[in-house]
């Protein structure tokens, strides 16, 4: 019996994987499991190569998984075009499309010998049943159900509810074709047995949601009432959430011309007085520079979100990558400190998210929010959230006293000044983008300038002693680290629990804070550390170079950075962990631990 | 389906063999394309079908390249393929991801009735007996050409009657 | 520059597959860009071809010239540099409605304005395609896409209108409805000396409205020609203009029957009249003698 199953799934655009991935996770959260999705297909808009991995679990699951427990390949050209992003090893049950006319001890995967290998007459079944070989997807999700005891009846009923207004007849082929699949599945059972174990929160709310929605939610929730931005994959479903919803909560959005105007829009929303948000990926980060330090100058409250895809320039538009950190830290000349926030996973998106607009309400500032395309477009089952308990911060209004001799940019004791806003009687001021005094008049004096820019970087001075943005995991005296953020945070969290059941001493640093850079935080952390990774998806190695930058970092503290498309797995940091066990092995040869 | 600057009346016997092989030429490729179209969107008996359809608009291309030279040897080409637009090449549009094979057989019997149309229209026009002979011939094939694909289309099972796109995955954003 | 030579279209396509949707009206589009480079007859490698981002940029990689598929919207300023380092090539531009009118609206207006040899065609299908669906530019008022669910609240743009008041020297329509007159007015264009415009009705088969695919659009469609239109009054055309959206006119809506010197044209000639004062490339710094 087993307590987590991940899934490889992949055919071609016609036949329906990313659907049938979508409602294996459906029935697995009605069944009270945890679960994830993602998905991944080739350059065509439609029938191109298509794929999915779905992860089930009875725990809460903290990563897409490594090598795949189950492999279903509809067709072998298109499995073999997803390569380490659906990888076999010798414990996967392969589950393969008959009609490919390849014999079970001759399918095409390299070096390696699956735990079983069987071929189904998918195909043939889809067509007998339900009269259209399309209906693949569901006796798959029929051999699913037969062969690890998932979505028996779910499945089913979360196809009636989503099939309901199309007819009767397209449910009942459906119907047939699943239970033609569950059928040949029962008559040919598995030499191990893998049924998952019955969930304990069966019965038990969960929620169904990506990164994107996540965190146009949460803007909602915070308070966000603008929403102003352009097209570009992998973000732009955050619009469309606002497109559908924030009408009825009073607010605004607006699908702008290009990337500048979408940041525009939300600058003036901002300087309006609202909570204004942007969205997009590195493209469109790059174009927004000049707005962003618009904002930093102006000290506006703001918003970006940066779902971070395959780069330079239009790169890999579908794939996840680290690389925009230097960007998103220092893009826009100038002496600028711009935070920088990074969620981990669905489910954390939506506090990052309201983190994100409380600090630019307090500061005054533009945030950047990095996801990346993996966070944003994947599926996760999660518990409920009790938003109560979470606070939410508003800027800092000028009083009474403060409109008598309004001064937008006063200097005070934390570096931040009252904000007004158009329609306050006596809070009129200039906001532009040249240096200024005190009341936002224009200068070009030094002696000011120096003091300006001291206000604009000493206010983030408290910011990099929140130590609750940053989560550190295992024996905090532990010599062996790694750090990471991001989705790979979740791999790492993976990875370390493996390694300690290993009887590895090992910990790791994951910051939500990505700049400023807390040093203390870290300083803090590498204090008992002698080997150590700083684990990114970013051919740069930024992360690491940017902490580099600030910080002395210990001798043994290294860099496993590659580019995006190339997915970390939970093994492999393990292996990693492994060597650098046996390097500080060696290190202390001979030498007799201090007794403390 | 459109021609132009092919003056009609005084259209020479070699002329004709010549447009009536790049016809079948333009249609040769662009069946071709539509098969390349439907592998790379993975519909693959559609694709089968139309380099099916292919072989075969070579095969009359041929047989036609063979009369042409054995009338007219090596004499230069005078008309030439920017004469003539889809005439019996299937349009465009017939094409989509996942056609089942009826659609594909459908678009196949619409380019053959298209062409049809084709040498019907021209006939009147054409002066020369020998010339309308062939446009008499390849107006007759057409009719044959349209019976063979009714016969494979009348040989296939009824189509389910379900809607692809209730099973098929949504487009990819890129 | 060299003889034309002996062409075909066939000469043009490249073997990159492309990644349009079958049925979708780009593949006509770029069959009527091979013929009318046949016809035209220069060497492909004479060709430069860059777009933006978007389904219908990614056109220059299914030809033989040296395409450049750069970044959304600004597809116009490299032309422009490129015909300005090398004023030989021919030089074609091409993009969809959002490229062009949306995140590229601004730069439009002054290649007009240089009227530089550089030909501009847009594949106009009323939608966000690549990125799955979103409004356009050219989205009709009330549109339901997946970013506007309730109905767009915006008048579209007119491409047509747009091209034509800014001072266009060409601007025409074409759409494959009528794959010959396509052919034939993306020919016209690049002939024409100086900047030329062909906005093509190219529908989405995935996202497109029904009444905007082929059927639909026959509908509605008829020659510029027919109507006795006279392509040499940019009045009268901005007038047929304005029904853009509701009737699909085909054909050159306006051609500047004294077409003026192009910007290159000028270039050269300020090149010549100024050749003779330049001071040998190792002596520049005289420049800086004090007299």
């Amino acid at each position: 019996m087993r307590k987590d199953l991940v899934f490889g799934m992949a055919g071609s655009g016609g036949d329906g994987i990313v659907s049938a991935g979508d409602s294996l996770l459906q029935a697995a959260a009605a069944e009270g499991y945890h679960g994830v999705m993602t998905k991944s297909f080739g350059s065509q808009i439609r029938g191109g190569e298509s794929s999915c991995r779905v992860r089930i679990s009875t725990d809460p699951i903290l990563n897409p998984g490594g090598n795949l427990d189950v492999a279903v390949a509809l067709n072998w050209e298109d499995f073999l075009k997803f390569g380490a992003e659906l990888p076999v090893s010798g414990n996967t049950v392969v589950i393969y499309e008959a009609a490919t006319n390849i014999k079970e001890t001759e399918i095409p995967l390299v070096g390696v010998t699956p735990l079983q290998v069987i071929a189904v007459p998918i195909a043939e079944m889809a067509k007998s049943t339900a009269g259209t070989e399309r209906a693949k997807n569901t006796v798959v999700l029929g051999l699913i159900a037969g062969w690890f005891g998932i979505g028996a009846v779910a499945v089913m009923k979360g196809i009636r509810k989503k099939l309901a207004k199309k007819g009767e007849e397209l449910v009942e082929a459906n119907q047939r074709a699943f239970d033609a699949g569950r059928a040949f599945a029962m008559e040919h059972p598995l030499k191990t047995s893998m049924n998952v174990v019955a969930s304990e929160t069966k019965g038990q709310v969960k929620l169904i949601t990506d990164g994107n929605d996540m965190c146009a939610a949460a803007a909602i929730f915070a308070g966000c009432e603008f929403f102003g931005g352009y097209p570009i994959t992998p973000s732009t479903e955050i619009m469309q959430f606002f497109t559908d919803h924030v009408w009825k909560y009073g607010g605004a959005v607006l699908q702008a011309e290009d990337e500048i105007a979408g940041i525009g829009a939300a600058v003036g929303a901002s300087f309006a007085g609202k909570k204004a948000m942007t969205a997009t990926s590195g493209p469109g980060l790059s174009l927004k520079s000049e707005m962003m330090g618009l904002a930093s100058i102006a000290e506006l409250p703001l918003v970006i979100v940066d779902v971070q895809r395959g780069g330079p320039s239009t790169g890999l538009p579908t794939k996840t990558e680290q690389a925009d950190l230097f960007a998103a830290a220092f893009s826009a000349h100038g002496d600028v400190i711009r935070p920088v926030l990074a969620p981990t996973s669905v489910a954390d998106t939506f506090r990052t998210t309201i983190e994100a607009f409380n600090i630019a309400e307090y500061y005054q500032t533009p945030v950047i929010i990095l996801s990346d395309q993996e966070i944003a477009s994947r599926k996760e089952t999660l518990d409920p959230i009790d938003t109560a308990q979470f606070k939410l911060v508003e800027r800092l209004r000028p009083s009474g006293a403060d409109l008598q001799d309004y001064k937008r940019f006063k200097q005070t004791d934390n570096h931040i000044s009252p904000i007004s806003h158009p329609g306050m009687l006596g809070g009129t001021y200039l906001a532009s983008g040249i240096e200024h005094v005190e009341s936002g008049a224009p200068t070009n004096s030094g002696s000011v300038h120096q003091r300006m820019n001291d206000k604009r970087t000493k206010k983030f001075d408290p910011l990099k002693d929140r130590k609750d943005l940053f989560e550190v995991l295992g024996n905090p005296d532990a010599p062996i680290a790694m750090v990471a953020w991001g989705s790979v945070a979740g791999v790492c969290r993976e990875a370390l629990a493996m390694a300690q059941a290993e009887g590895l001493n090992v910990k790791l640093l994951v910051p939500y804070l990505l700049y400023p850079v807390a040093e203390g935080v870290y300083t803090d952390f590498f204090a008992s550390v002698q080997k150590g990774l700083v684990i990114e998806q970013s051919h740069l190695a930024q992360t690491f170079k940017l902490l580099r930058m600030h910080l002395d970092l210990p001798k043994g503290l290294t860099s496993l950075a590659r580019s995006g498309a190339n997915p970390f797995l939970p093994g492999e940091i393990v292996a990693a962990l492994h060597r650098l066990l046996s390097e500080l092995q060696r290190s202390h040869e001979g030498k007799l631990q201090p007794q403390e | 389906m459109a021609t132009r600057g092919i003056d009609f009346a005084n259209l020479s016997l070699m002329d004709a063999l010549d447009l009536a092989i790049l016809i079948e030429e333009e249609a040769e490729e662009r069946y071709l394309d539509f098969a390349a179209q439907m592998e790379q969107h993975r519909t693959p008996e559609a694709a089968r079908f139309f380099r099916f359809m292919a072989s075969n608009e070579a095969k009359h291309g041929l047989e036609l390249s063979a009369r042409r030279a054995e009338r007219f040897s090596d004499a230069p080409r005078v008309v030439n393929r920017s004469m003539i637009f889809d005439i019996e090449a299937p349009d465009f549009d017939a094409a989509r991801a996942f056609m089942s094979p009826r659609k594909a057989m459908e678009a196949a019997l619409a380019s053959e009735v298209k062409a049809h149309a084709f040498f019907v229209a021209a006939l009147p026009a054409l002066r020369d007996a020998d010339v309308r002979a062939l446009f008499e011939e390849l107006r007759n094939e057409e009719v044959e050409h349209q019976e063979l694909v009714q016969l494979e289309l009348d040989k296939l099972p009824p189509d389910s009657g379900l809607s692809d796109d209730d099973f098929v995955d949504e487009p990819s954003a890129q | 520059m060299s003889a034309t030579c002996e062409y075909q279209a066939k000469d043009y396509k490249s073997d990159l597959k492309p990644i349009w949707c079958p049925g979708c009206g780009d593949y006509s589009v770029v069959q009527g860009i091979y013929r009318a480079l046949a016809a035209i007859g220069r060497p492909p490698h004479e060709i430069a071809f860059v777009s933006g981002i978007g389904c219908s940029s990614r056109i220059p990689g299914y030809t033989t010239a040296y395409g450049f598929n750069s970044v959304h919207g600004r597809s116009l300023p490299i032309a422009q540099g490129i015909k300005l380092a090398n004023p030989d090539l021919l030089v074609l531009a091409a993009g969809g409605d959002g490229d062009g009118f949306s995140i590229g609206g601004g730069h439009i207006a002054h290649l007009i304005r240089r009227n530089m040899d550089i030909t501009y065609i847009v594949m106009d299908n009323q939608i966000y395609g690549l990125t799955k669906g979103q409004l356009s530019p050219t989205s009709q008022k009330g549109r339901v896409t997946c970013t506007s669910r309730y109905g767009s609240m915006e008048n579209p743009v007119n491409p047509l209108l747009y091209t034509l008041a800014y001072g266009a020297g060409f601007v025409a329509q074409a759409s494959p409805t009528d794959l010959a007159g396509m052919s034939a007015i993306i020919e016209e264009a690049i002939r024409y000396p100086g900047f030329a415009f062909v906005n093509i009705q190219s529908p989405c088969v995935t996202y497109g409205e029904e009444a905007q695919q082929i059927k639909g659009l026959k509908a509605i469609q008829g020659t510029l020609a027919s109507l006795g239109h006279n392509p040499a009054d940019r009045l009268a055309a901005m007038d047929l203009a304005q029904h853009y959206g509701s009737k699909l006119h085909l054909g050159v809506f306006y051609r500047n029957p004294e077409p003026p010197p192009t910007y290159g044209d000028l270039v050269k000639e300020r090149q010549a009249l100024l050749s003779k004062d330049a001071l040998p490339k190792e002596r520049i710094l005289d420049l800086f003698i004090k007299k």
